[in-house]
């Protein structure tokens, strides 16, 4: 069997037991929504524009819920040891992390689409640019959230500290997703030209690649016992 | 078929779980390993099935090493423990079609689920959420999803752990069928009275050693005791 048929079959899984149990996507979005509703308040629109800080607070936004979202990717393998299971079929510890990227990833972007709806409406920003323009930074920008946070959500499992490790290990790594995404989303909303933008997608297809690469190559040393 | 551990060393950190364990196993053989709490008989399964590389010695199947990290090797293996594995959120059906995809034995194959569930007697389960099942249903569906690649070596770990009477026959059942096949199978049990019973070979782990290793007498419950508290041969 191919790899990439063992990663469709493991993320569509992930996915189906997600969507069943509901509980960590109810989170997130409550998280995305409760934090666009307090920034709104929080904000002195008086003194600054809702579109000059949306780009930056979306895309904490994002980090802040998709952390707290990847904390408990490993709960259903957890909770009656399906993982050990999983590990003890032939598949390929690259196509497991691959597997678990994408599903990771879909709810990314789940949250990345409820994120911008959400902080725009209660910043007050008008969305400028098109949407097909701040499509393509958050593309490449939530891969690389999604591979490293699944990555660093495993090797917390192995930790005393747990899901609370999970940001210290993440969040210092993240800062150039965070400063490259939040830099070309502004960019796009106060409607600078794409030549502008371009260099910065790069860097966040390169950290994407990058991120997906590494964690491939280095799965196996944070499950194989 | 024969399984073989040489000189089997396993730390956890400073903590020695396995101090240089050999043991063998051969086709149409039921093997238990039994011992106190903490002897490192789960541990020496993990080591025999691939799941943790040992930190010194070696595994051999039919004479040649193998490795967790051979996915060949993980192929031919199949695992039963007192954690069932499965998933809760998901159908039987669903858990058994996933796990047959992963070990690459027609994932859609409907009449291998059919048979599978038919042979531990959980057919009528098939569309059940594993959520809603009792804990001797999902261990019968757990030793379905072992079994659906044909595994020539069966693990067992604590396999009876919460079993009503009639689900452990029935385990029992299928573990002799199994070594009708010509498979190994490798149990680790705390209930020395059913290894017996259940085992042509019983090894005693006492302290990461092998305190006993010889043939399984029914009513040697006793004798086999003994073996439980008396100090393994070899350095401490």
């Amino acid at each position: 069997m191919s790899a990439l048929r063992w990663t469709w079959l493991i993320a569509r899984k992930d996915l189906s037991v997600e969507f069943r149990s509901g509980g960590r996507l109810l989170a997130m979005v409550g998280f995305v929504v409760l934090a666009g509703f307090l920034f709104g308040f929080a904000l002195d629109r008086s003194q600054v524009a809702g579109r000059a800080v949306v780009a930056p607070l979306t895309w904490l936004t994002i980090l802040f819920a998709s952390t707290a979202g990847t904390g408990r990717i490993f709960d259903a393998e957890e909770a009656d040891g399906a993982f050990r299971h999983l590990l003890l079929t032939p598949v390929s510890r690259p196509a497991v992390f691959l597997g678990k990227t994408v599903a990771n990833l879909a709810l990314t972007w789940l949250i990345t689409a409820l994120s911008f709806v959400v902080l725009t409406s209660f910043l007050g920003a008008r969305v400028s640019g098109s949407l097909a323009a701040h499509a393509a930074i958050f593309l490449p920008g939530t891969i690389g959230l999604a591979a490293t946070g699944t990555f660093f959500g495993r090797m917390s499992r192995h930790s005393s500290l747990g899901d609370s490790l999970l940001p210290l290990l993440t969040f210092p790594l993240l800062v150039p997703v965070v400063f490259f995404g939040a830099t070309a989303s502004a960019r796009v909303f106060v409607g600078l030209p794409w030549d502008q933008v371009s260099g910065l997608v790069r860097l966040l297809w390169a950290f994407a690649i990058g991120s997906v690469a590494v964690g491939a190559a280095l799965f196996q040393h944070v499950t194989d016992e | 078929m024969t399984l073989e551990g040489r000189g089997i060393v396993c730390n956890y950190g400073p903590v020695r779980a396995l101090a240089g364990v050999d043991l063998h196993a051969s086709g149409r053989e039921i093997l238990a390993i039994v011992g106190p709490n903490g002897a490192g008989k789960t541990t020496l399964l993990k080591v025999l099935s691939g799941e943790r590389a040992p930190d010194r010695g070696e595994v051999r199947a039919n004479g040649s090493v193998v490795s967790g990290k051979d996915p060949a090797w993980r192929a031919r293996v199949g695992l039963v423990s007192h954690r069932t594995g499965l998933y809760e959120k998901l159908t039987v059906k669903e858990n058994l079609r996933f796990f047959a995809a992963m070990h690459g034995v027609g994932g859609n194959g409907r009449g291998d689920l059919a048979a599978a569930l038919e042979a531990v007697g959980a057919a009528r389960l098939a569309g059940w959420r594993v959520e809603t099942l009792s804990r001797g249903q999902r261990q019968r569906v757990a030793l379905a999803r072992s079994l659906l690649h044909d595994p020539e070596i069966l693990f067992l770990d604590e396999p009876f752990a919460g079993l009503d009477p009639a689900g452990a026959a029935g385990l029992e059942h299928i573990l002799l069928a199994r070594r009708a096949t010509g498979a190994v199978v490798v149990l680790v049990t705390h209930d020395l009275r059913r290894g017996l019973r259940l085992a042509d070979r019983v090894v005693v782990i006492r302290r990461g050693r092998v305190a006993f290793d010889g043939e399984a007498v029914e009513d040697g419950a006793a004798e086999l005791l003994k073996h439980f508290t008396t100090a393994p041969p070899g350095p401490s």
